[in-house]
């Protein structure tokens, strides 16, 4: 039977990790902090059924997910948006190619927050995407599990979601004046 | 495979979640393709950019409280042979937490004289956007040898430098604005044995500490028995890449000395 040191062995290591996905799905502290909250609590309790030695990590953030959308279904803060609701932005914006200053330079301007601030402004089906696999090193099948969605999906959502990224860096890059397309 | 299918396989590709014999087909254009060769390059770039992102930690509260939770839901579940282990684990854990939380006089102290310049209009003692002039203002002042870093290149420009005593010692303030962020680099010669470091971080090769304090975020690091430390209300990469080009910086003008 898997106890307290257990849990905070194989569990709790990831608390970092989870509070970060936490506030990058709840945009605040008080409210990472809580979602963080619920999600050990319900791991807890469900600890008896985890695997010792299975993928922990991409358990709690499934846990936490669910703990999520439930949230939001409750306070409809945010609407989880449908893919199809979201096909209009998937013409939204393409780049011009070769206004822009090269890739590598673009790269080092991006500062104060951009990447977060970008991640932020991202519909949450690709933002989660992004997310789980660019931010926190997760791997297709993990994020399947974790969404509850085909691996073909998460590739959908992972490209498109780097593509609305991309394209929203470049436009705080060239909101700061940092691109050479404007100088 | 022919560019275009590289181009949609892009992601796939970096990845790492191509099938071994699609990697090996991808793999063998790409030896041969400049141009797809440079979107994965680029691809990677993009990749790198997003992990470097450094994310803050959970706070030490909910730790502890999460820990006791653990202890507590044990307790009810009588599990008898881990009590003991457990509530010496948590014992060492709170330990730890007390250990790492405690007080950086030197650093408050920075992030206070930072909080106090915020608000000024006029924040410097002497105005200037010249690395040169400020390097020799603070010799000529004070015989601190200072190194002033140019991050206009980033939008972050040099406002000017101050002199300050912070407990006890005679330290360089270089101020950088950024619109309305006012970014403090403060250079407090041999600090090293006041400086207690936080969170550790590598950064292009070097070590750093980031801290959090009143709602600021520190990067600090100490070099030649120095305290080097920058900080700002802005993330934690900018301040990164600002102490990186300091050093570089120093680097430059200790062998142009030299």
């Amino acid at each position: 039977m898997p106890g307290a040191r257990e849990f905070e062995q194989e569990a709790l290591v990831h608390l970092d990790s989870l509070y970060r996905g936490a506030l990058r799905l709840t945009h605040n502290r008080a409210d990472a902090e809580d979602l963080v909250q619920e999600t050990c609590v319900k791991a807890l309790k469900a600890f008896h059924r985890y695997n010792p030695g299975t993928n922990c990590r991409a358990w709690l953030f499934t846990i936490m997910r669910n703990a999520f959308l439930n949230r939001i279904r409750n306070d409809k803060r945010e609407v989880l948006e449908d893919e199809a609701a979201l096909t209009g932005l998937a013409h939204a914006g393409t780049e011009p190619a070769g206004i822009d200053s090269p890739e590598e330079e673009f790269f080092q301007t991006i500062l104060h927050g951009d990447v977060d601030r970008a991640l932020k402004g991202l519909p949450l089906v690709y933002r989660e995407a992004v997310m789980l696999a660019d931010l926190e090193g997760f791997t297709y099948r993990e994020i399947a599990e974790i969404l509850g969605c085909p691996a073909g999906t998460v590739m959908s959502r992972l490209s498109r979601g780097r593509q609305l990224l991309r394209h929203a860096l470049r436009r705080f890059a060239r909101e700061h004046g940092y691109t050479r397309g404007d100088e | 495979m022919r560019c275009h299918e590289i181009e949609l396989r892009l992601g796939l590709y970096v990845d790492g979640e191509l099938s071994a014999s699609d990697q090996a087909v991808a793999n063998a254009h790409l030896a041969a393709c400049g141009a797809c060769a440079e979107l994965v390059r680029h691809e990677r770039g993009f990749r790198r950019l997003l992990r470097r992102q450094p994310g803050e930690p959970a706070p030490d509260v909910l730790r502890t409280r999460l820990a006791s939770r653990a202890r507590r839901h044990g307790w009810r579940r009588a599990v008898l042979p881990w009590i003991a282990g457990s509530a010496v684990a948590i014992a060492a854990l709170v330990v730890a937490l007390l250990m790492t939380r405690q007080p950086n006089p030197l650093l408050a102290a920075l992030v206070d004289t930072h909080i106090a310049f915020v608000q000024v209009a006029r924040p410097a003692e002497i105005a200037s956007q010249d690395p040169a002039r400020l390097a020799t203002w603070f010799f000529e002042r004070s015989g601190l040898r200072v190194d002033v870093a140019d991050f206009s290149s980033a939008g972050i420009e040099l406002i000017g430098g101050r002199l300050i005593d912070t407990r006890q010692r005679r330290a360089a303030y270089v101020l950088y604005g950024k619109g309305h962020t006012l970014l403090s680099v403060f250079v407090v010669p041999l600090a090293t044995e006041e400086f207690r470091a936080g969170r550790m971080v590598r950064y292009r090769g070097a070590d750093y500490s980031m801290e959090e304090r009143k709602g600021y975020r520190t990067v600090t690091w100490v070099e030649d028995g120095s305290v080097f430390s920058v900080v700002s209300g802005v993330d934690y990469e900018a301040l990164l890449e600002c102490a990186d080009r300091l050093r570089r910086e120093r680097e430059r003008r200790l062998t142009l000395r030299a």
